[in-house]
């Protein structure tokens, strides 16, 4: 290792400009430019599609770009494949591993050297395995004789490092690399990343972790449309708020546009209540509830956990704890039947896996959720007829013969119509689509959406998921936004665009502890807490619990009001860790940011009182503090 | 994004895959035709009413135990087991009736048949175990069990009364046959007409869409292997009346006889495609070519060879044929 390049210089270790990529028909990159210092930690920001990914793995070499140039070390860099890339000094620690499960911690950390002629000294490996986790301090932390297929998510990052740094990799790309770790797990993994940047690397942190890429980054680019829109940023000079503008690439102003109206739309009645639901590991704590003939958005990034929550409330997945009541009732769905029984339909994501029966022809696969709705010997199939002809309509497909084509025939927006009438055949309160649109013609998009409006007006209560929050505001009525398996916000989606639904589906390391946070300062002194993004005169809601209603600051998660519309303005002017009175008296205020363990941004808590006598400022204080320690200690056990 | 496509035209004109099943039943029809009409030029004892009701009497055991392969390979499973289950359950027939009647021995039969069915599709539908691994472990305890039940030899003593089931006739035609015909027919009215029979299908072709929709994927995953183990137990009741004795090696390689009538049928061992007609062809195909062999004076080493051949060869035009008409 010792052909480190020139750390702390401010020559750039990589250098790629005007690189572009399209697959197909997208462009997924159109004008991508980077710079990489040796020492640093490096954030590459964005949204979904934003070309993030893409030009990781071009540096990476898994993907040869269409144009531009990389340099590296002063010299081109021709990545053909992963191994030029390798040979370069060049390693990519993904999400989903490329470690052989069945081989030991040892083998896979010099499985590229398992390839080579000769006999290998597993002594000298062992010895130079160990030189390398004791250089990042983690000795302690991985066996080297056990297999990785028994070895946490954390422990096979951490084996993915070990193999980077094995082949004496200078340059190493983190993709998305926390999305499966625990708060502490995160924590070790930025020390480990903190011990790198010390020995020299240059490192790339890919993350739409707001939170984190301030924990650990030095400076941040940005990208959007697959061009970068923002380069090499000083970290220690941005807040979230100027960060978002550069990923949404508009003025903050336009987030805040809607006031924040204390009054929700006439609704109808209740039809399914979801409260506090969880189905480990990937629905935490979800709550919503729908009405009669509305139709409800589950936004969020794709890993929010919305699929699982759907197949959760359809009996898919096993749910551990909460309640779910479906038209006042408690219902606990089993298995598919039972919600299919009960008039709830689910037209799931993947329709060619969880959709389409490809031996059944068109009419069998239009009869089938009737099949599994029906509980007497026979078919039924005639008696179907008249409802049949009724969807045959519904669907814009007339001719009758068709009805025994094979559905694989068809376009993939007419197979999702068939799917989506098949729950229809049943005259369902509540249908679920997950991501409805995916892989559907633009033709078909609108009439699949004109097909839910009229349904919906026809009663059936619809809760649909999408990524695209362009359909999602367009199509729903009000939108849950979830992130990280919790439901954060449910707003009318009048009151959001795009830009919002962006910064409120940003995964939250701290949620869960704030969250807990705010639950017990609550229990403890009644009031209000809430937790929230302060920026000039607005606030952005991140989560707010109301025990006592007197107490009640004007605002919910997910709102963003201005400070002067709340019912806390003053002590919102004022930000000071002391009970700041509003002119009418009888709310006061404690107001403090929240830093995490590294010093950076976690927004501000605040506590709002309606009692004669607030608790002691101190007293509040140790409670925020302790919250911090004892997350710490949980996590640790 | 994506580009506009033609919105709701099928790509092939009007050709349903039923349709195309239909024909292919009809392609193997043609098939057995075809060797029909070889052997009885080659041969002319095979059109002999003897040898046609000879064709008939073996058609009865390999065509029985087809109908429970067509359901277990209908849900893309396997049941290697059936020929040793039909050696242990006609050892228990065998000795049941040293004891019982003939109506409570053969219902003790198929009890035992349908119970080793039941353990097999338990350990495959809810513990998720391969077909094939599990259908194997059991055909080698069938088989062990058989010989020790039997006390290694074959059992002789069997009531005369048995043989009743084979040589009663109705206009005609041997009871043994008649029940083939009412159980072919009863499976096909099934696998058309019932829920069941649909969820069978649609487990086969998409496991997931048919627990989405809501079908009890789980039975109907299991219900085919109790089918086929039962069915193995009534076949070799027909078997013991024919020849009114019980060996412990009875129904040895019945279970490739089974599947080769099954998938020389049209059948996909993927699962979701077949039909109970399709089999029966099968059937008439696998036991006229070994009737054939045996008229012709083929030597018993080289017939194992021919039904291989031809049991490759139908599936590989078949394959072809079906590819040409698909694209």
């Amino acid at each position: 290792m010792t052909s480190r390049f020139l750390a702390g210089d401010d020559q750039p270790i990589l250098i790629a400009s005007q690189v572009r990529k399209t697959f197909e028909q997208t462009r997924a990159l159109r004008e991508a430019d980077f710079e990489l210092r040796a020492g640093e930690v490096h954030g590459l920001l964005g949204a979904n599609g934003a070309g993030k990914s893409t030009l990781s793995k071009v540096i990476a070499g898994q993907i040869t770009p269409d144009a531009g140039r990389l340099t590296y070390k002063g010299a081109p860099l021709y990545n053909r494949s992963v191994r030029d890339a390798l040979e370069a000094g060049i390693a990519i620690v993904m999400q989903e591993t490329s470690l052989a499960p069945d081989l030991s911690v040892l083998e896979n950390i010099f499985l590229p050297e398992l390839g080579r002629r000769g006999r290998l000294s597993f002594r000298d490996l062992r010895r130079r395995a160990r030189e390398i986790l004791s250089g990042l301090v983690q000795e302690k932390a991985l066996p080297l004789d056990v297999e990785v297929k028994r070895l946490s998510a954390a422990q096979r990052q951490l084996v993915e490092i070990a193999k980077a740094l094995a082949l004496n990799a200078d340059l190493i790309i983190f993709d998305e690399p926390t999305a499966s770790l625990s708060p502490s797990e995160v924590e070790q993994l930025f020390d480990i990343m903190a011990q790198l940047r010390a020995s020299g690397r240059a490192l790339i942190f890919v993350s739409h972790r707001l939170e984190e890429v301030f924990a650990i980054t030095d400076r941040i680019s940005v990208m959007r449309e697959g061009a970068t829109v923002a380069k090499s940023l000083e970290t220690s000079e941005l807040s979230q708020a100027e960060l978002v503008r550069h990923m949404v690439g508009r003025e903050l102003g336009s987030i805040y546009q809607a006031p924040a109206p204390l009054q929700v739309d006439k609704k109808g009645d209740e039809v399914l209540a979801v409260s506090s639901l969880r189905a480990a590991p990937a629905v935490r704590d979800v709550s919503f509830t729908l009405h009669r003939g509305e139709i409800l958005g589950l936004g969020g990034l794709v890993g929010a956990g919305r699929s699982e929550t759907a197949e959760a409330l359809f009996g898919l997945r096993t749910i551990h704890s909460g309640a779910i009541r479906l038209h006042g009732k408690p219902f606990r769905p089993r298995r598919p039947r039972d919600c299919v029984r009960a008039g709830i339909g689910f037209v799931a994501e993947d329709r060619r896996v969880q959709g389409i029966v490809p031996d059944f022809s068109v009419r069998e696969n239009l009869l089938l959720a009737h099949l599994g709705a029906r509980s007497s010997f026979l078919l039924g199939y005639r008696r179907c007829r008249q409802k049949v002809d009724e969807l045959l309509e519904l669907l814009d497909m007339p001719a009758h013969r068709l009805l025994d084509a094979n559905m694989l025939n068809f376009s993939g927006g007419m197979q999702q119509k068939i799917i989506i009438a098949r729950w229809l055949m049943l005259d369902p309160t509540v249908l679920i689509l997950d991501e409805p649109t995916k892989g559907v013609d633009i033709g078909t998009r609108s009439s699949i959406y004109a097909m839910l409006r009229q349904i919906s007006e026809q009663g059936v209560s619809v809760v649909m998921i999408s990524s695209d929050f362009e359909e999602l505001l367009g199509v729903c009525q009000r939108v849950v936004v979830m992130s990280d398996g919790y439901t954060i916000a449910d707003l009318p989606s009048s009151l959001l665009d795009e830009e919002k639904l962006t910064l409120l589906a940003a995964p939250r390391t701290s949620t869960e502890r704030n969250t807990r946070l705010l639950t017990e300062l609550t229990r403890r002194y009644g009031g209000a807490g809430f937790w929230a993004i302060l920026d000039q005169d607005r606030l952005i809601c991140l989560n707010a619990v109301v025990a006592d209603p007197n107490a009640d600051p004007g605002f919910q998660a997910g709102h963003s009001p201005q400070f002067g519309e709340t019912a806390i303005p003053a002590a919102l002017a004022s930000r000071s860790p002391t009970f700041v009175a509003e002119s009418c008296g009888i709310k006061k205020t404690f107001l403090m940011p929240l830093p995490s363990k590294r010093g950076h941004d976690l927004g501000w808590v605040g506590f709002t009182t309606a009692s004669g006598t607030p608790p002691s400022v101190a007293e509040i204080q140790n409670i925020i503090g302790s919250f911090e320690d004892i997350s710490q200690e949980t996590e640790a056990a | 994004m994506t580009p506009v496509t033609t919105q709701h035209t099928p790509r092939t004109s009007s050709v349903s895959l039923r349709r195309l099943g239909q024909s292919l039943e009809l392609r193997m029809f043609g098939l057995a035709l075809l060797i029909a009409i070889v052997l009885s030029a080659l041969s002319p004892h095979f059109l002999s009413a003897n040898n046609l009701m000879n064709l008939l009497d073996q058609s009865v055991v390999i065509g029985i135990v087809a109908i429970g392969m067509t359901f277990v390979i209908l849900t893309g499973g396997i049941d290697l087991s059936v020929g040793s289950v039909a050696g242990l359950t006609g050892v228990i027939l065998g000795l049941a009736l040293q004891e019982f009647s003939i109506p409570v021995a053969i219902g003790l039969a198929i009890i035992a048949g349908a119970g080793i069915g039941l353990f097999s599709g338990v350990l495959i539908a809810y513990f998720g175990l391969a077909a094939f691994v599990v259908t194997l472990g059991v055909m080698a305890i069938g088989r062990s069990l058989a010989y020790i039940f039997s006390g290694q030899t074959s059992i002789s003593s069997i009531p005369f009364e048995l043989s009743d089931l084979v040589f009663t006739t109705v206009l005609g035609v041997p009871t043994n046959v008649i029940c083939l015909v009412a159980l072919y027919i009863l499976a096909g009215l099934y696998l058309s007409y019932t829920k069941g029979g649909r969820t069978i299908y649609a487990v086969g072709s998409n496991k997931e869409a048919a627990r989405t929709a809501g079908l009890s994927v789980l039975f109907y995953s299991i219900l085919p292997y109790v089918i086929s183990g039962a069915l193995a137990a009534v076949a070799v009741t027909f078997l013991t009346a024919q020849i009114l004795s019980v060996d412990p090696l009875t129904g040895n390689l019945l279970e490739l006889d089974a599947i080769a009538a099954v998938v020389i049928g049209g059948a996909s061992l993927y699962g979701g495609r077949g039909s109970i007609l399709g089999t029966l062809i099968g059937v008439v195909i696998m036991v006229m070519i070994r009737n054939g062999l045996n008229l012709l004076g083929v030597s018993p080493f080289w017939q194992g060879s021919a039904i291989g051949a031809i049991i490759i060869l139908a599936l590989l035009i078949e394959s072809l044929l079906s590819r040409r008409t698909r694209s």
